[in-house]
C-alpha cells in the first residue's frame, strides 16, 4: 500500500472532515453536557440501562430463508442449535414482494429463481409449515413481510398459525417489518402499491397490534437500504426519522391508539452497520438521543419505556467482496464490534459469502460465531457504552445527529418522506453518493483489500456460491393446486370480498386479513385485489 | 456522424429490485457514448424481443439469481440473434460464471472495474 | 440486389429482424436512406400516425403504455417509436421509455423501438419520418411517435403525425409552455394527465381559452386521464379514433399529407447534401481544404466554388 498517496484530508462517510486527534474542547458546547451523562437518562445516547448486555447480551439473529417451507425451517432450526437467539422467516421474493401467486406469469418466467432468497408461501398452510416446531413463544420471531404490500399476508399468516397452535395474541413476542426504505428506495419492486396506500396499510397494523398485540413491534422502520442503496450515515439517520414520522403523524390524526402506545411500537428500529466502525458506534448513539428528542420536542412524550430505541442491526452487505470470500470475516467482525459498541439490542452479521449468493450453512455458522466469540470472550459486555466520553465519540456522536435533523428538515420542507420518495428526490441523493464512491475506488483515492490492492490470493479454499433445492417451484405450484382443491371455496371467496370492500374503505384491513388467512384465500388472490383496488406506485427512477 | 452510434440492452433476469449496479454501469456507458435501453427486470421473452426491435450491438445481463434463468436467457438470444455480444454482471458465483464464460459470455463479477467494463463493451461492439 | 434491397425485400415479407436493422440504417442518415426511401414508396400511406408530446415528466411513456392495449384492440397491432435525449457532452443516452411499455406482455403484435436524438437536431426529424415510413411500409397500421419535451424539434416530428396529442399535468407551467411551444396549434388532442392532483380544472380552463383564440373549428378535445391507473385512457383513445374519423371525411387529411409530403421532399434534398458535405469535410481531401483555407491559401468563395464542383461531381 503506497503511502505517498495517502489523501491529505480525511472525512468520516457522512462528510466530516476528521481531526488527527480529538480533544474536550473540539466537543460541540451543546453536547458537552449530556457527554457527561449515564446510560439510562434521558436522551439516552449511551443506553438505555446502565446493565447494558451484562443482563441483556444482544439478540443474535441471522436473516434466513430459501426453497420449500420445510427447507426455511430446517436452516431455521439449524441456526437456532447454533446459538442464534432469534428467527427471521424470510419469503421467497418472486412472490412476495408482487404478492403473486408461483402461476403468474412473471414468477413462471423466472421459476428456476423461485425459492431463491426465501421459502415460497402463499397460504397459511405454507406458513404452518415454515414455522412447525419452532419457539414462537421463547424466541423472538421475524414475522418476514418486508416489502410493504407483501406486509399484513405475512404478519397475519404468522399470527393466525401462532393462534391456532393455542398461542394467544396478546402474549406473541416477535416483529414486522414492512420496510418502506426497502420497497421504494433500494429495492423498487415492478409493482407496488403506492406510498399512500402503503402508510395506511402500516398505520393499519400499528393500529391493530395497538390494540391486540401488546409485545409485538408492528412495523420495523429501517435504514439498512437507505445506507445501502447510497445514503450516508447522518442520512440514513434523518431518512429513518421522517420516515417515523410519516407513521406517528398518520397515528395522531387517526386518534385511535393513544400516541405513546404508537410510538413504543415505532420504537423498534434497524440500521446498517458499515465499516467506519467509529462513526457506525456514534451513529447508534446519535439515534437514541435523536428519537429522544424527536418524541420530547413533536410529541410531547418523555416517559423513558417509549423513549427508548430498541436498535435492530445488519452489517453492510454491500461491503462484502466477491474476490478472497475469507476477508469477508474480518469485516463482518469489525463491523459487528462497531454496532455493539454502539449499543444495539439485536445483530445479524452478513454471510462471508455474501457477495455470491445467499448464506452456505457454513456461512450462517461463521455469522454466529463471529458473535458468540464478541459476548463470550472479548468481555465487551461487560461496560455499557464504553466509547463514551471519548472525545471522537462525543464529537461525532452531536455532529451526526446536527446534520441528521437538517437532512430531516430537508425531506420534510419537501412535504415529508412520502413525497421525497414519491419525486425521486431521495434516490437522487443517493445516486449520488454512490457515483462519488464509485469514482474514488476507480481513481484509486479509496481502496477495497483484495478487490484494488492486496490482489494476491493463496487461500486453499475455493468458496463457491450456496445453491438451495430446485424443486421450490413445482412443490409450491402443487401446493396451490391442492389449497384450491381442498379449502371451503365459498368461505375463501367470501372473506376475499370481504378484503377487497374493507380495502376500498377506511377501515382497517387487519382484521379482514386475518379472516382471509384463516379462509385459506392465498397471496396471488390477494395481490389481485391490491392491484385492482390501489393500483401501482408510480416509480420515480429508471429499474 | 453517428455511423458508429452502437447500442446496447441492459436487462435484470431476476424479479429483485436492487438498482444500484446496472444505474451506475449505464451511466457509465452513457458516459461513454453508448446508447443504452434499459428494460429493468425482463422475462427471457421481453429480453430476445428488445435485442431484436432495437437491432442492439450488445446485451448486458445483471443476474442475481439462479443460474438457470440466465442461461435460459442467453441460448435464447443466441437463438434470436447468433453472434451477438452478450456480458453479464451481478452476484455470479464461480460456478455459475464458468457456465456462462462456456457460452461465449464475459462476467464481471461485483467489483469490477468500471472502466474495464466500459473497454469490454467497446471491444464486444467492435469498436 | 444491394444489401439494402435484400433487407427492405425481406422487412415488407414481414420479417421483423429485417425492419429492425433497416431502422439503424435509418437513423444513421445517408446515402442509404434514399435507397431505402426509394424501396419503400409505393407501400407508404397506409399508417395512422399518432404522435404524443409534451413536456418531460408529463407522463407519456405511462400514457402510451396504457394507450397501448386499445390501439391493439381496435388495430390488431402497433408500433411505438420513444424519443429520448442524447447527452450532448458524450452523444451518449439512456433510452427509458420501452421499460415504462413493459408492463404487460404485448407479444408480437407491439414493435417498440427506442431512439436518441442524437443531437443533430435537423437530423432527428428526418430519421423519425423514415422509421415511421418503414413501419408504415411494412403494414403497422398505427405508429406511436414519443418525442422528449416541448420545442422546434418536437413540432418537425409532430408534423409526421395525423393526430397530435398533447399532454399536460395540472399547473399552470406547462399550458404556458404549451402555447410558447406552438402546441397549442398544433395540437390535435389534449390531455390532462395525473388528473387526480390539483388544478386540473384551472388547467382546462386555461387550455380551454386558448383554443378559443384559435381559427380551428371544431375544438380539439381535452380528455383527463390517471395513466398509471388507466384511467380516462379509454376516452382517450376513442378521442383519438374520433378524430382520425374527422379528418378521413374532410379534405384536411390529405391536404394534410400532401403539404407534410412537400416539407419531408425539402428535408430530405438538404438534409442530402448536409450529409454528402459533412462526409467530404471529414475526409482528407476535406481536410486539406479547410486547412488551406484556414491558411489564407485559398479564399473562402474559391473553397465553397471547390466543394460544390467536388460534390456535384461524386453524386453523378
Amino acid at each position: 500500500m503506497k503511502t505517498t498517496d495517502s489523501p491529505k484530508t480525511f472525512h468520516s462517510s457522512s462528510g466530516f472532515e476528521l481531526r488527527s486527534f480529538y480533544t474536550a474542547a473540539d466537543i460541540p458546547s451543546s453536547h458537552r453536557e449530556r457527554a457527561q451523562g449515564e446510560p439510562g437518562q434521558a436522551p439516552y445516547h449511551r443506553g438505555w440501562h446502565a446493565t447494558g448486555y451484562r443482563t441483556k447480551p444482544w439478540r443474535i439473529f441471522q436473516l434466513s430463508g430459501f426453497g420449500k417451507p420445510e427447507d426455511e425451517n430446517a436452516r431455521i432450526k439449524f441456526l437456532l442449535k447454533n446459538g442464534e437467539t432469534g428467527f427471521i422467516m424470510e419469503h421467497d421474493r418472486n412472490t412476495a414482494d408482487h404478492c403473486y401467486n408461483v402461476d403468474h406469469p412473471e414468477v413462471v418466467a423466472r421459476r428456476e429463481d423461485v425459492g431463491l432468497t426465501g421459502a415460497v408461501m402463499q397460504s397459511v398452510r405454507d406458513i404452518a409449515i415454515c414455522l412447525d416446531g419452532l419457539p414462537v413463544d421463547t424466541s423472538f420471531g421475524h414475522a418476514g413481510g418486508a416489502v410493504v404490500q407483501h406486509a399484513p399476508f405475512a404478519l397475519a399468516g404468522y399470527w393466525t398459525v401462532a393462534r391456532k397452535r393455542g398461542y394467544k395474541l396478546r402474549e406473541i413476542a416477535g416483529t414486522g417489518q414492512s420496510d418502506f426504505n426497502l420497497t421504494y428506495l433500494g429495492c423498487v419492486t415492478k409493482q407496488q402499491i403506492p406510498t399512500d396506500a402503503g402508510l395506511r396499510f402500516n398505520a393499519d397494523i400499528i393500529e391493530f397490534c395497538g390494540e391486540h398485540l401488546p409485545r409485538w413491534v408492528p412495523v420495523s422502520i429501517a435504514g439498512y437500504n437507505a445506507a445501502d442503496t447510497g445514503l450516508n450515515p447522518a442520512q440514513e439517520l434523518g431518512t429513518l426519522f421522517a420516515n417515523a414520522v410519516e407513521y406517528l403523524d398518520e397515528m395522531k390524526r387517526r386518534g385511535t391508539v393513544p400516541i405513546e402506545l404508537a410510538a413504543k411500537g415505532c420504537g423498534g428500529v434497524s440500521f446498517r452497520a458499515s465499516i467506519h466502525i467509529f462513526e457506525e458506534a456514534a451513529k447508534m448513539r446519535a439515534a437514541r438521543m435523536m428519537w429522544s428528542d424527536l418524541l420530547r420536542t413533536r410529541y410531547g412524550i418523555t416517559d423513558p419505556k417509549t423513549a427508548n430505541l430498541r436498535i435492530h442491526c445488519v452489517t453492510a452487505g454491500s461491503k462484502m467482496t466477491y474476490q478472497q470470500p475469507l476477508n469477508n470475516v474480518v469485516r463482518g467482525t469489525l463491523m459487528a464490534l462497531g454496532a455493539v459498541m454502539g449499543g444495539v439490542q439485536s445483530l445479524g452479521v452478513s454471510g462471508y459469502d455474501e457477495a455470491l449468493s445467499i448464506p452456505s450453512e457454513h456461512a450462517h455458522q461463521m455469522s454466529v460465531r463471529i458473535q458468540q466469540i464478541l459476548q463470550e470472550e472479548t468481555n465487551v459486555c461487560a461496560v455499557t457504552d464504553p466509547l463514551g466520553g471519548s472525545y471522537y465519540i462525543e464529537t461525532l456522536t452531536a455532529q451526526l445527529a446536527e446534520k441528521a435533523w437538517e437532512f430531516f428538515d430537508e425531506i420534510l420542507a419537501q412535504g415529508g418522506y412520502l413525497a421525497c420518495l414519491d419525486s425521486g428526490w431521495l434516490h437522487a441523493r443517493a445516486a449520488e453518493n454512490q457515483h462519488r464512491e464509485f469514482m474514488a475506488l476507480e481513481s484509486g483515492e479509496q481502496h477495497v483489500v483484495g478487490v484494488t490492492c492486496a490482489l494476491d490470493d493463496e487461500s486453499p479454499f475455493e468458496v463457491d456460491g450456496f445453491v438451495g433445492t430446485d424443486d421450490a417451484f413445482d412443490v409450491a405450484t402443487e401446493r396451490l393446486n391442492e389449497i384450491r382443491r381442498t379449502r371451503h371455496e365459498a368461505g375463501a371467496c367470501a372473506a376475499l370480498k370481504k378484503l377487497e370492500s374493507v380495502c376500498r374503505s377506511d377501515a382497517n384491513i387487519m382484521p379482514a386479513m386475518m379472516d382471509a388467512l384463516e379462509a385459506e384465500v392465498t397471496l396471488g388472490e390477494i395481490g389481485d385485489v391490491y392491484r385492482n383496488v390501489f393500483g401501482d406506485w408510480n416509480t420515480p427512477i429508471q429499474t | 456522424m453517428s455511423e458508429t452510434q452502437k447500442r446496447i440492452l441492459m436487462a435484470k433476469t431476476g424479479l429483485d429490485g436492487h438498482w444500484r449496479g446496472p444505474t451506475i454501469v449505464a451511466r457509465a456507458l452513457r458516459d461513454a457514448g453508448y446508447e443504452v435501453i434499459m428494460i429493468g427486470m425482463a422475462s427471457t421473452d421481453d429480453i430476445v424481443r428488445a435485442a431484436v426491435d432495437e437491432d442492439v450491438d450488445l446485451v448486458g445481463l445483471n443476474i442475481g439469481g439462479h443460474i438457470d434463468v440466465a442461461l435460459r436467457a442467453v441460448r435464447a438470444v443466441q437463438e434470436a440473434r447468433p453472434g451477438l455480444a452478450i456480458f453479464a454482471g451481478g452476484t455470479v458465483p464461480p460456478h455459475a460464471k464458468r457456465q456462462l464464460e462456456a457460452l461465449g459470455v464475459e462476467v464481471y463479477p461485483p467489483g469490477s472495474r468500471l472502466s474495464d467494463i466500459v473497454d469490454a463493451a467497446a471491444r464486444l461492439t467492435g469498436g | 440486389m444491394s444489401e439494402i434491397g435484400e433487407l427492405v425485400a425481406a422487412a415488407l415479407d414481414g420479417k421483423r429482424e429485417a425492419l429492425a436493422r433497416l431502422l439503424s440504417i435509418a437513423e444513421r442518415g445517408g446515402a442509404a436512406v434514399l435507397e431505402i426511401e426509394e424501396r419503400i414508396r409505393p407501400r407508404v400511406g397506409g399508417a395512422w400516425v399518432v404522435g404524443v408530446t409534451g413536456p418531460p415528466g408529463a407522463g407519456k411513456s405511462t400514457l402510451i403504455n396504457a394507450l397501448l392495449p386499445h390501439a391493439q384492440a381496435a388495430m390488431g397491432k402497433a408500433a411505438v417509436l420513444a424519443v429520448d435525449p442524447s447527452s450532448p457532452f458524450s452523444s451518449g443516452a439512456i433510452l427509458g421509455d420501452r421499460v415504462r411499455m413493459q408492463g404487460r406482455t404485448f407479444g408480437p403484435s407491439v414493435f417498440i423501438r427506442s431512439m436518441a436524438s442524437r443531437g443533430e437536431m435537423g437530423g432527428l426529424a428526418r430519421a423519425a419520418s423514415t422509421c415511421v415510413r418503414l413501419f408504415d411500409a411494412c403494414g403497422w397500421p398505427v405508429v406511436i411517435v414519443e418525442t422528449l419535451g416541448i420545442g422546434q424539434v418536437e413540432l418537425d416530428i409532430m408534423d409526421l403525425a395525423d393526430s397530435v396529442v398533447v399532454v399536460l399535468n395540472p399547473g399552470w407551467g406547462d399550458t404556458i409552455q404549451a402555447n410558447k411551444a406552438g402546441l397549442t396549434e398544433a395540437g390535435d388532442v389534449f390531455v390532462i394527465n395525473k388528473a387526480d392532483k390539483p388544478g386540473a380544472q384551472q388547467t382546462r380552463k386555461d387550455l380551454l381559452e386558448s383554443l378559443a383564440l384559435l381559427a380551428k373549428e371544431p375544438k380539439p378535445e381535452i380528455v383527463e386521464t390517471v395513466a398509471t391507473a388507466s384511467e380516462g385512457v379509454g376516452a382517450l383513445w376513442q378521442a383519438i379514433e374520433a378524430q382520425r374519423s374527422l379528418l378521413m371525411d374532410s379534405t384536411e387529411m390529405s391536404d394534410r399529407r400532401a403539404l407534410r409530403h412537400r416539407r419531408f421532399v425539402k428535408k430530405t434534398i438538404a438534409h442530402q447534401i448536409e450529409h454528402s458535405i459533412a462526409r467530404l469535410l471529414a475526409s482528407e481531401r476535406g481536410e486539406r481544404l479547410i486547412a488551406d483555407a484556414s491558411l489564407g491559401e485559398i479564399d473562402l468563395s474559391r473553397t465553397i466554388a471547390q466543394v460544390l464542383a467536388i460534390l456535384s461531381h461524386d453524386l453523378k
